[in-house]
């Protein structure tokens, strides 16, 4: 999980900063007069953030909403962990700066090196590789379902994130 | 005095157009009002029906005006919180009194050094420590700052300086109204006034759970009015008994922002203090002669760089404790060194109690100084930053500018 801390700002409100597993940074200043901003800084520029967002009330609780999954929960959230026995399914979506993006499932060696398998590609655009192929290029923001056990899992995950297995 | 809505009518298209302006431009209002007050008043022409003198409602537009500070003051007594100063733990009450404590002290030795008396020393040192609320936190939102590690610090100090001054304006007043002058006479008066203060609040605390239930009224209508009622009385209640009036609202702030009402008080209030506030600060830019200014130009502006050098060291110091970037504690000293509504109330209050009449444009061209040049510096904080850590290396390499460079090059 992420970690979260909270300071009181005099006279203006108060400040959550996220630490994200991304590695970003996401500061929420809540404002007395119910003006919510956001800061978001990236890992490599903790010191200028890459983009400031005003909201007003409304909105902020509107967006909350929506982030919160009230509106629309996450259609394969509850199924994202499937166990069959010791068989795992874990859907997994390719973050930006992961290793493996723009190498293909032969190079990574997925199988040879991690034990676990990639059974299905969600592209970005929505597009299905069922049973993709060993030439099948890794893109950012695909989801890949993934097939193997609890240990192969996190090998193969550790393998698209970090580019190794071990 | 036929004409005296259109008069007021005329001042306050004025104010409207300062205040338009000035957030047009991103930047504070007081100065704008100031000078637009200036530019007219007794010497300025007359249009037809449009008089620029503000001859017949001179007296009126300063009335107005001192319901303005009444509002200031109210508010600051309710944002003043001791409770939640405490709060704020160690490193914002030493960071306080380190900001606080060199600043007054620079003001105060610049004041003696020029030759002004021990009061308006006294003054001078007061105006030159107290931060602009308002311009810190424009500052701070405009530049989108909120999320900076300094901005806990600026802020913390800032509600710091608030208690600050909430103590200094009550012991100045008992100072300035008894016309005490010895050092001894200073310190006595001083005593009273903090005495009667101190008996104040500690009744006010006692009082807190009655005033809880005598002002639980949901009618906002009947609240509002109840609330001006007391601010008024009180107001003018301290004026006879030798404690400036502006004083008194202050201290009924102080006391009110302990009730559970405070929040709602410091909503209805706001427009108030805006309104009334604005006409303040064009009456006094009304009241100077722009022909005055001359002889206080050189004090201001010498006041005005020993405050920036005040403001810088006591940065890196607060900075250096709070373990912050370079950069970061050039941000904390320039965002602080902003000077506005609280060194124009300081200095309103020694005129009214008849001190010496050049701290007026002194007041006047020292906030017009540092209101505009405070937002600049710490826009450009880094570029400055930069200017020094380039200064530094050239002059052999001192230690401290060794480190900063690593660690600028590193970031």
């Amino acid at each position: 999980m992420s970690t979260i801390s909270e300071v009181f700002l005099p006279g203006v409100g108060r400040k959550f900063q996220v630490e994200t597993m991304t590695g970003d940074r996401l500061v929420i200043v809540i404002h007395d007069d119910g003006t919510r901003e956001l800061y978001h800084f990236t890992r490599r520029n903790m010191e200028r953030p890459a983009s400031v967002l005003r909201l007003s009330d409304g909105e902020a609780r509107q967006i909350a909403g929506i982030v919160g999954g009230l509106t629309y929960a996450p259609r394969n959230l509850p199924m994202a962990e499937v166990i069959l026995g010791d068989l795992v399914l874990e859907w997994f979506t390719i973050e930006e700066e992961a290793a493996c993006i723009g190498r293909t499932i032969r190079d990574l060696e997925v199988r040879t090196r991690t034990g676990a398998s990639i059974v299905s590609i969600l592209e970005a655009d929505q597009t299905k590789r069922l049973n993709p192929e060993a030439d099948t290029v890794l893109n950012e923001g695909a989801t890949l379902i993934l097939a193997g056990d609890r240990r192969t899992i996190n090998a193969v995950k550790r393998l698209l994130v970090e580019g190794r297995a071990g | 005095m036929d004409n005296i809505i259109l008069e007021i009518g005329l001042a306050l298209a004025l104010i409207a157009f300062a205040v338009a302006l000035a957030h047009k431009l991103g930047l504070s209002n007081i100065p704008f009002l100031i000078i637009i007050g200036m530019a007219v008043g007794p010497h300025a022409p007359q249009f037809g029906v449009f008089d620029f003198r503000f001859i017949e409602t001179g007296s009126l537009i300063t009335f107005m005006g001192r319901i303005g500070v009444l509002f200031l003051l109210f508010y600051l007594g309710l944002e003043a919180n001791v409770t939640r100063l405490i709060e704020a733990g160690r490193s914002i009450l030493v960071g306080g009194t380190i900001y606080v404590g060199i600043n007054f002290t620079v003001g105060f030795t610049f004041g003696y050094l020029t030759g002004f008396p021990l009061r308006e020393a006294l003054i001078i040192a007061g105006l030159t420590t107290v931060s602009s609320s308002a311009i810190v936190a424009k500052i701070l939102f405009d530049y989108r700052r909120m999320a900076n590690p300094e901005t806990q610090i600026v802020l913390g100090i800032t509600m710091f300086e608030d208690v600050f001054l909430a103590v200094y304006l009550s012991l100045i007043s008992g100072i300035v109204l008894s016309g005490a002058t010895s050092v001894g006479g200073v310190l006595s008066s001083g005593g009273i006034a903090l005495g009667f203060i101190v008996g104040l609040m500690v009744v006010g605390r006692w009082a807190t759970p009655l005033l809880n239930r005598l002002l639980r009224i949901s009618s906002n209508e009947v609240f509002v009015v109840v609330v001006f009622a007391c601010l008024f009385l009180l107001a003018g209640l301290g004026e006879t008994i030798h404690v400036a009036e502006s004083i008194g609202a202050l201290l009924l702030g102080l006391i009110l922002g302990e009730t559970e009402h405070s929040e709602r008080m410091e909503r209805l209030v706001v427009p108030f203090r805006d309104f009334f506030g604005a006409i303040f600060f064009f009456s006094f830019g009304l009241s100077i002669d722009p022909f005055t200014l001359g002889g206080a130009v050189w004090l201001a502006v010498g006041a005005a760089l020993l405050s920036l050098v005040g403001v810088i060291i006591a940065g890196f110091i607060v900075g250096r404790r709070a373990k912050l970037s370079t950069v970061g504690s050039f941000n904390t000293g320039f965002t602080l060194l902003a000077r506005g509504e609280f060194s124009i109330i300081i200095v309103n209050l020694a005129l009214a109690g008849g001190l010496m009449a050049v701290l007026q444009p002194f007041a006047a061209l020292y906030v017009l100084i540092l209101a505009s040049a405070s937002p600049l510096l710490a826009k450009e904080s880094e570029r400055i930053y930069a200017l020094f850590a380039k200064l530094f290396r050239r002059r052999g390499r001192t230690k401290m500018a060794d480190e900063d460079l690593e660690a600028a090059d590193g970031s």
